[in-house]
């Protein structure tokens, strides 16, 4: 019993933590999708929205929670300036990206990310920081769960539905949709592309840096300079289960990344490492044998 | 049009071999500090030229390639802390570890295009690291400690051996008819495909070629370390230094990963006696601009707006 007990509470844990994988995998797709840019500096982002929500505790008193609106306000900021400085240039008048684009982009986020990181180390030295706050425990039957991971989970998912309320529901976000489909289409009705992708770039670091506020609940001694090492290789393995572009697929694919590291560590000896490393190589037959993502 | 002849030694391969010779002559009178900078000059050009054989040369963006470099050192490391062999064996271990794993990433990997395929070797890289933490007999978290001596001179020559061997070969790949062929999957793999070309067997031969010198490098890196240690050798500001190098240089061409060896490593070494970590933000910087402004790196650059030197460049 003891057994399952503990299986239930990894599961549970592992759900938890999958919704604040999902967000900051939510916002990779989002870029993914709309832009068609892979943003190898991802983790950086993340690791930006983590310090942001440290810094703001530090000075400020204020919890995780608290900081994930003002992280997004500096993420649409952030998005705007790198769409127009990054990827502006290379994607302008182009109706789909050619090999020459996506490498060009490739190379240049990464570079991105390695001034990022160092730029932070920098900055806030390579030391491991965290914000601590603990709001809790909760008990569900034999289930203990921490209270901040629940609130964070249920602010993560409401985050993934706004998202998808507004991209389905709002001209905008229809806008943004169609760009992702067909470009010349969107131009003959009167859409300006550029406008469009760099709306969607802005939106998908909003998500992204918000997400990694929201991840400081998890990390109570986790923040530093490189954590962009871990979390973009989570969020790539996590955009690609649940299938570049679909909205949902995020939170799927969070869950199940989730799930798999939480679970799997306990079947591995307590090895968080090696279930990590195993849940990245699941990226690899997911792209051979289902590249279009796990869900439909 | 007359076409040029297939394979005439140009003056750029005389002028890196007459480099590589006189630095080969000049190496036993060489002052022991700059030899011992020379050797790491010599490491990194080999991991460009390394980089240069898929990244340049097919466009296939690599972000793993630490990996080879880092179980190259780990196979110096296993062949000379248990196996008890000399380092230039545990060099030429690494090599063949490199390339076997090449091998065995590149028959999956490859068959991803573009984005896909760069995501794919940055999770195989992160995930490599996670693995070898977990195994006892690589050392888990701590790594391999070597006590082997300080030998400069051996260091020189086994890279610069390596090297010369890797500056042929690019030479025997670029300039000969295969050249064409992989030339044809950078510009449209699906084209290239229908007039003939194996390209799934042209992109693993060159990954397992890449795989293999990048392996020896990381054999000898790690030798002049005396030791592997799992954090730093898997560190991906290697993968970055190698893709500046290649970007820097100009993808594809012979000269290119030379001179962005040269151009990354002299300056990032000053900066790194001054200021340590400042010289990676200095890099990424330069590699980001020259990614948006310049793809085609200086060689290329040089080729395009001076046509008068296309022939010395050849």
């Amino acid at each position: 019993m003891a057994d399952a007990a503990l299986f239930f509470t990894d599961l549970a844990l592992g759900l938890l933590l999958g919704c604040v994988f999902a967000v900051i995998a939510h916002g990779l797709n989002l870029i993914w999708g709309v832009a068609k840019v892979v943003n190898v500096a991802h983790g950086e982002f993340i690791m930006l929205g983590a310090y942001g929500a440290y810094f703001f505790n530090v000075w400020f008193g204020f919890n995780p929670l608290l900081s994930v609106p003002i992280d997004a306000a500096i993420g649409l900021g952030a998005g705007v300036v790198f769409y127009f400085v990054i990827l502006y240039r290379e994607l302008r008048g182009k109706e789909s990206m050619g090999p020459q684009s996506e490498m060009v982009t490739l190379v240049a986020t990464f570079g991105l990310s390695l001034v990022l990181i160092n730029v932070a180390q920098a900055l806030w030295t390579g030391n491991n920081v965290g914000i601590p706050w603990s709001p809790g425990i909760i008990q569900f039957g034999f289930l203990q769960l921490p209270l901040g991971g629940l609130y964070v989970a249920i602010v993560s998912v409401v985050i993934i539905a706004l998202s998808h309320v507004f991209l389905s529901r709002t001209y905008l976000g229809n806008a943004i949709r169609a760009h992702s489909q067909d470009i010349p289409a969107i131009q003959l009705v009167g859409i300006n592309p550029t406008l469009i992708a760099a709306v969607g770039t802005a939106i998908g670091f909003c998500i992204t840096m918000a997400g990694g506020a929201l991840l400081t609940v998890w990390l109570p001694t986790g923040i530093y300079p490189a954590m962009g090492n871990l979390y973009a290789p989570i969020s790539f393995v996590i955009v690609v289960l649940g299938g570049p572009g679909k909205m949902w697929g995020s939170l799927a694919g969070g869950l199940t990344l989730g799930v798999m590291i939480d679970v799997g560590q306990l079947f591995l000896g307590g090895s968080i490492a090696l279930a990590e490393a195993i849940a990245f190589l699941t990226l690899i037959p997911v792209l051979l044998f289902r590249p279009e993502g796990l869900l439909r | 049009m007359k076409r040029p002849k297939i394979r005439s030694p140009g003056p750029t391969l005389w002028g890196i071999g007459v480099f590589l010779i006189v630095l080969a002559g000049a190496a036993p009178w060489t002052p022991v500090f700059l030899l011992t900078v020379l050797v790491q000059l010599l490491i990194y050009a080999t991991l460009a030229y390394s980089l240069n054989f898929i990244t340049g040369l097919t466009g296939y963006v690599s972000f793993g390639h630490v990996v080879f470099m880092a179980f190259g050192g780990y196979a110096l490391g296993f062949g000379v802390g248990t196996l008890n062999l000399h380092p230039v064996v545990g060099v030429a271990l690494g090599a063949l570890v490199g390339l076997a794993l090449a091998s065995g990433i590149g028959l999956v990997t490859l068959r991803f295009r573009g984005v896909y395929f760069a995501i794919a070797t940055l999770v195989v890289a992160v995930a490599a690291l996670y693995i070898v933490l977990e195994i006892k007999e690589l050392g888990d978290g701590q790594g391999i400690y070597l006590n082997i001596g300080f030998e400069p001179l051996s260091w020189f020559y086994t890279i610069w051996v390596i090297l010369a061997i890797e500056v042929a070969l690019t030479y025997w790949i670029t300039h000969g008819r295969i050249g064409y062929g992989i030339r044809s999957i950078k510009s449209d793999e699906d084209a290239a495909k229908t007039i003939g070309i194996n390209a799934a067997r042209v992109k693993l031969v060159l990954f397992a070629i890449s795989g293999l010198f990048a392996g020896g490098a990381g054999g000898v890196y790690w030798w002049t370390l005396s030791g592997v240690f799992p954090y730093q050798a898997f560190d991906l500001n290697f993968s970055l230094q190698m893709l500046a190098m290649v970007v820097i240089g100009g993808m594809g061409t012979l000269l290119g990963p030379l001179i962005g060896a040269v151009a990354v490593y002299i300056p990032s070494y000053i900066f790194l006696t001054i200021f340590s970590g400042f010289q990676f933000i200095i890099i990424g910087l330069v590699v980001v601009l020259i990614a948006l402004f310049v793809p085609e790196g200086i060689v290329g650059s040089l080729r395009k707006y001076i046509p008068e030197i296309r022939g010395i460049l050849e």
